[in-house]
């Protein structure tokens, strides 16, 4: 394997191992701004709508690992499962690229031959 | 900086689905024309990287989180095109898998996280250094420290507009007028993330150059092809 890719990789071994940081070190505190579950303005409850739903690892948790040390674990494989599926599904957009300069040129060459 | 659904109305997330649809096909065509086998893993490389710093909530003092994006790094190493396929896909992943950001949502987070930023910070880079002239490893961190805290924070301002225009034009949508959203995001931005952007993507490059890597010389995904990647 390339040496720097090696070296990528380990990289980013310890920054899963290490990601629960991202939750524990503010545990206490509240949502980012404008990604709040309800809010209250004045003493009514504003509640977004919700089109969407059932994401498998809602919150970069295992469903009910709620505790510091479970939703750690949780953050964990989290990350594991997220940097797998973002490496896949990059190489696949990469590999539909290549598919389609291949036709192209492909087209071109039979116009350069007509 | 991850809008969820229900935050923005249907006409906002029209309108940035009609903007980026355009932007994605351009970075699709760049992509497959100047991507070589290079530059391929340290793309999917800096996508997951990108992902897992996104996952590193840091705490902003009106009790807020913020996390950096990592999306100048990626326009310095591989252009602002590459960036854009290389966040969009993360925000994809964090989506479908996580619940982070929504899915009606989707194309503004993209244009926030996956155009304003690696644009914004990769022009403020090279204008840094065509200003200064030398690419030493001191110079070139420190323009890419500064790229990572400008683009953030122009995103931040992008995103607090989005929603802050929502009370006036789609009521039922984010509960709060530009006046307060936009300073809340700054504040996020300007205080916690920018920081964290502007030291990692800094010693990153500050790294990459003092060791005279090879990786800053890989061809840069623009428009005009790689004549233009002269800034490395």
């Amino acid at each position: 394997m390339v040496p720097w890719i090696k070296r990528a990789l380990i990289v980013m071994l310890v920054l899963c191992i290490i990601s629960p940081i991202g939750i524990l070190l503010t545990w206490n505190y509240g949502d980012a701004w404008g990604e709040w579950d309800q809010v209250k303005i004045g003493n009514q409850t504003w509640e977004p709508k919700h089109y969407s739903g059932g994401a498998p690892l809602q919150d970069y948790d295992v469903p009910g690992w709620d505790n510091q040390v479970m939703a750690s674990m949780g953050y964990i494989i989290s990350a594991f499962v997220g940097v797998f599926m973002v490496i896949t599904v990059t190489m696949g957009v990469v590999k539909m690229g290549e598919i389609a300069r291949e036709i192209r040129e492909r087209n071109t060459e039979e116009h350069q031959s007509d | 900086m991850h809008i969820p659904d229900g935050y923005l109305g249907p006409a906002t997330c029209l309108f940035f689905y009609i903007v980026m649809i355009p932007i994605w096909y351009t970075a699709f065509r760049i992509s497959s024309k100047q991507l070589n086998e290079r530059s391929v893993p340290l793309l999917a490389m800096l996508s997951a990287f990108a992902f897992l710093v996104m996952m590193f909530n840091w705490p902003v003092p009106d009790g807020t989180t913020a996390h950096m994006v990592g999306a100048v790094l990626i326009a310095i190493l591989l252009g602002p095109w590459a960036s854009v396929i290389a966040i969009s896909v993360a925000l994809l992943i964090q989506a479908f898998f996580f619940g982070d950001g929504g899915l009606t949502s989707y194309a503004a987070n993209c244009f926030n996280m996956g155009v304003v930023i690696p644009f914004v910070g990769y022009y403020v880079y090279s204008l840094i250094l065509k200003f200064v002239g030398k690419k030493t490893p001191a110079t070139m961190g420190l323009a890419a420290a500064i790229g990572g805290y400008v683009g953030i924070n122009a995103a931040a301002f992008m995103a607090g507009l989005e929603l802050g225009i929502q009370p006036f034009i789609a009521p039922g949508y984010c509960p709060y007028p530009y006046t307060v959203s936009i300073p809340a995001m700054l504040l996020a931005h300007l205080v916690t993330a920018g920081p964290v952007e502007a030291v990692v993507t800094g010693s990153v490059v500050y790294y990459l150059k003092s060791k005279n890597s090879h990786l800053l010389n890989l061809p840069k995904l623009t428009l005009r092809g790689e004549k233009s990647g002269a800034v490395d």
